[in-house]
């Protein structure tokens, strides 16, 4: 399949990069910042998962689904 | 000029930069946070013309949001969530060829639906010393549907914490009961189980951009279906996949961060989508931030879509007019102000979303006339203590 | 409102520390400089020698205690690092020396005799340490100093909280030991100097940091002369006397915990090893010697006095 193939290469990928990439933690100053995180504000995004897990077919991708709802 | 670095230097830095206080890699909270928000969503009345019968009020829902995360002695976190929405509208209950050949919408019930949901989950967070691991139990409860679920999840920092490998499952039992059962001649009760999946990788790449990368599979057991439609048969059961990809940057000149992400969804329904969405975190002063975001979604239809109920076709052949399943596009964009001070942070959120035929990137063989568009404004509150 | 230089002085950890900061409003640098300092009580609350109930004298009293005691990850990541001070400095800087504090009285200036530091130094080793998974058994008497550590992973610590809320221009200084937040606006480096310990009002070196951390060791704080013999604080683990090494060094590198390990175990080197030791490093110093000579690497002559 497609993407198991794209998967395996974007791990590929993040192994090497991993391999060069040398940043101390001293120099992590800006990715700490809490506009930097993955999830920058809990409640909005288990707002916006929710509301399109109810519009849209899709879900899942970097979080599992909670419990479901009538909504869908 | 500068010598390299000793041997010792290099096995005391290491040492040093494993400390708690120093590393950036997760560590209980040292604080107390409770935030509240509080949510309208309003979708957009249809038209006469798309339900030249019925109600043309669509949902309109608010949301209260509720969350408390607490640090308990020096490794463990807890954290309890709650959830209630109170909602008001009309769903479409069936659709029905108009006297144009085009399909129309019927919406269900004169007195529309009203209805309240329930959620409370709550977790705990115990942090070792290279990552964390976490579980959480929930359960969320409406008039006719209840759900209860479980997850647990962990992640590991390798490679001096440039790297975090995570892993997360979870778990869920849902229970239909319609309302008005044996009045519309729908199901009594019926079970759901759903079951899923996430791996994730994230590296970080340099001083100012980090990746991501994560997998999740779901695998749903049991009514698919919609027990409210007059005509909706779907299989009972569905695998989904999802692989999506995250990006963040932060450009110290402009003093602010992009966050770009991608995400390709499959299923065995036969939908496919394609999710792209980006947020530019511009921080104004210390206490300010105002943040513009643009999503883009596109999904094909499911193989058994039908945009006109077939009341004549076979009962043992799939199908369903759900707008969900349709093929269609949909563009929303929101604008964020945040304003931080010291132990509060207050933010104020608006967003509209359209959903249509025309965005879609997909062939629309049969077009949803139900499609939806919505506004929605938040205010929420976050407190630290 | 402009950007403008604010600074909170306060006593902790026996000595007495600074946090500057560049903020424009008065206030939310008050609420920025108390976060930043609780966090130094904090770390102060929880291993300081002298209260006694301090999770560090918890650890102490547990000596020869057959049930051992519970060690957290905080606390464990800091014993692994005493373990690569000790390891790196061939056994010369050892946490779990506190003992000799206990017959060592600088105060009253009392000289031990032979017979009394015999007796201790079995109690002395940080190879005696046993550990089951979190669990710390360690031998009777012996007691565990962070010393030359936790005053420099607290500077550390606190460098790293203030980025983390937002501070970008800043500096902290824990009673000589500083660590850097981010460098003034501009990208305007600190000028850090070291004072002449005979005479506080002369520098004797001054470097310029954007970034990382600064640490001190020296003898002039604690010491006394006995029958025309000097007797420093810094105590040899292994002979259980003061060492005869250099009197003063501060050392830049890229964090102030680093620079401190690297710092006090130049000092409990005699003094040609402490030299070399500090050369080797790699890193920028300025070292006093018994005969009072500066020996510099990296740092810059004085060229004002200090304030």
């Amino acid at each position: 399949m497609s993407t198991a193939r794209s998967l395996v290469t974007i791990i590929l990928a993040v192994a090497l990069l991993s391999a060069c990439s040398q940043v101390r933690p001293w120099e992590r100053g800006y990715l700490a910042r809490k506009e930097m995180a993955w999830n920058t504000d809990a409640l909005e995004s288990a707002l916006n998962d929710h509301i399109f897990f109810s519009k849209e077919a899709a879900s899942g991708g970097d979080n599992t689904a909670g419990g479901g709802c009538g909504c869908n | 000029m500068k010598p390299k670095p000793s041997r010792s230097l290099i096995a005391l830095s290491t040492s040093a930069l494993a400390l708690p206080g120093i590393s950036l890699a997760d560590a209980p909270p040292t604080q107390s946070t409770a935030s509240y928000k509080i949510s309208n969503y309003q979708e957009d009345d249809l038209s006469r013309k798309e339900a030249p019968f019925g109600d043309l009020d669509r949902y309109n829902i608010d949301v209260h949001q509720f969350k408390l995360i607490s640090p308990v002695g020096r490794n463990f976190s807890v954290n309890i969530d709650a959830n209630y929405e109170t909602l008001t509208g009309a769903s479409p209950w069936f659709t029905s060829v108009g006297l144009d050949g085009n399909p129309d919408v019927n919406l269900s019930g004169a007195s529309g639906i009203r209805d309240k949901r329930t959620e409370v989950s709550i977790g705990a967070r115990y942090y070792l010393e290279n990552g964390s691991i976490g579980s959480s139990i929930g359960h969320s409860e409406e008039d006719d549907y209840r759900a209860s679920y479980v997850g647990f999840n962990g992640e590991r920092h390798f490679n001096n914490d440039l790297t975090t490998v995570s892993l997360a499952f979870s778990h869920s039992a849902d229970d239909i009961f319609p309302t008005d059962a044996e009045l519309f001649g729908r199901v009594i009760s019926e079970s759901k189980y759903s079951s899923s999946a996430v791996i994730s990788v994230s590296q970080i790449i340099n001083q100012f951009s980090t990746i991501r990368t994560a997998f999740s599979s779901t695998e749903q057991r049991g009514f698919l279906s919609d027990p409210y439609k007059l005509i909706d048969f779907r299989p009972d059961n569905k695998t989904q996949l999802a692989w999506s990809n995250s990006y963040r940057r932060f450009f110290v000149n402009r003093n602010a961060a992009l966050h770009l992400n991608y995400r390709y969804y499959h299923d065995d329904f036969g939908i496919s989508s394609h999710t792209i969405d980006t947020s530019w975190f511009q921080n104004l002063g210390r206490n300010y931030q105002l943040v513009p975001s643009i999503r883009y979604y596109s999904q094909s239809a499911a193989d058994f879509f039908t945009n006109i109920d077939d009341f004549l076709k076979p009962l043992n052949e799939y199908q369903s007019s759900d707008y969900r399943l349709a093929a269609f596009g949909a563009i929303s964009g929101g604008l964020s102000l945040v304003a931080d001070f010291g132990n509060w942070t207050a933010t104020l959120t608006a967003e509209r979303y359209v959903a249509s035929d025309k965005y879609a990137a997909y062939k629309v063989n049969q077009p949803s006339t139900a499609l939806v568009k919505y506004n929605r404004i938040s205010l929420g509150f976050d407190y630290s203590f | 409102m402009p950007l403008t230089l604010r600074r909170l002085s306060f006593q902790a950890m026996g000595s007495p520390c600074e946090i500057q900061i560049y903020e424009e409003s008065r206030i939310s640098a008050k609420k920025i400089t108390q976060i930043l300092s609780s966090e130094v009580s904090r770390l102060e609350r929880k291993y300081s020698r002298f209260i006694p109930k301090s999770f560090l004298s918890e650890i102490n009293y547990s000596a020869g205690n057959s049930m051992g005691i519970k060690i957290d990850k905080e606390t464990r990541a800091l014993f692994n690092h005493a373990l690569s001070c000790f390891e790196q400095s061939n056994g010369y800087f050892d946490v779990t020396a506190g003992v000799l504090n206990n017959i060592w009285n600088f105060q009253k200036e009392i000289i031990p005799t032979e017979s009394q530091i015999s007796e201790l130094l079995p109690s002395i080793g940080f190879n005696k340490l046993q550990w089951r998974g979190s669990r710390l058994y360690m031998p009777a008497n012996m007691t565990i100093d962070f010393g030359g550590i936790v005053k420099e992973y607290a500077a550390d610590a606190v460098a790293r909280l203030a980025r983390k809320i937002d501070v970008q221009y800043g500096l902290v200084n824990l009673g000589g030991d500083f660590a850097i937040i981010g460098p003034q606006p501009d990208n305007q480096p600190w000028p850090i100097g070291v004072a002449d310990p005979k005479n506080r009002k002369t520098l004797i070196a001054k470097i310029d940091a954007l970034e990382g951390g600064v640490a001190s060791s020296g003898d002039y704080e604690r010491y006394f002369a006995h029958l025309g013999k000097r007797y420093s604080h810094i105590l040899n683990p292994k002979t259980g006397w003061p060492s005869a090494g250099l009197r003063a060094v501060s050392v830049a590198a890229n964090l102030c915990t680093v620079a401190g390990s690297i710092a006090t175990t130049a000092m409990i080197k005699e003094e040609p090893e402490g030299i070399k030791w500090l050369e080797d490093s790699g890193l920028s110093y300025v070292a006093m010697n018994q005969r009072e000579e500066i020996i510099c690497n990296g740092w810059q002559e004085p060229s004002a006095t200090a304030e």
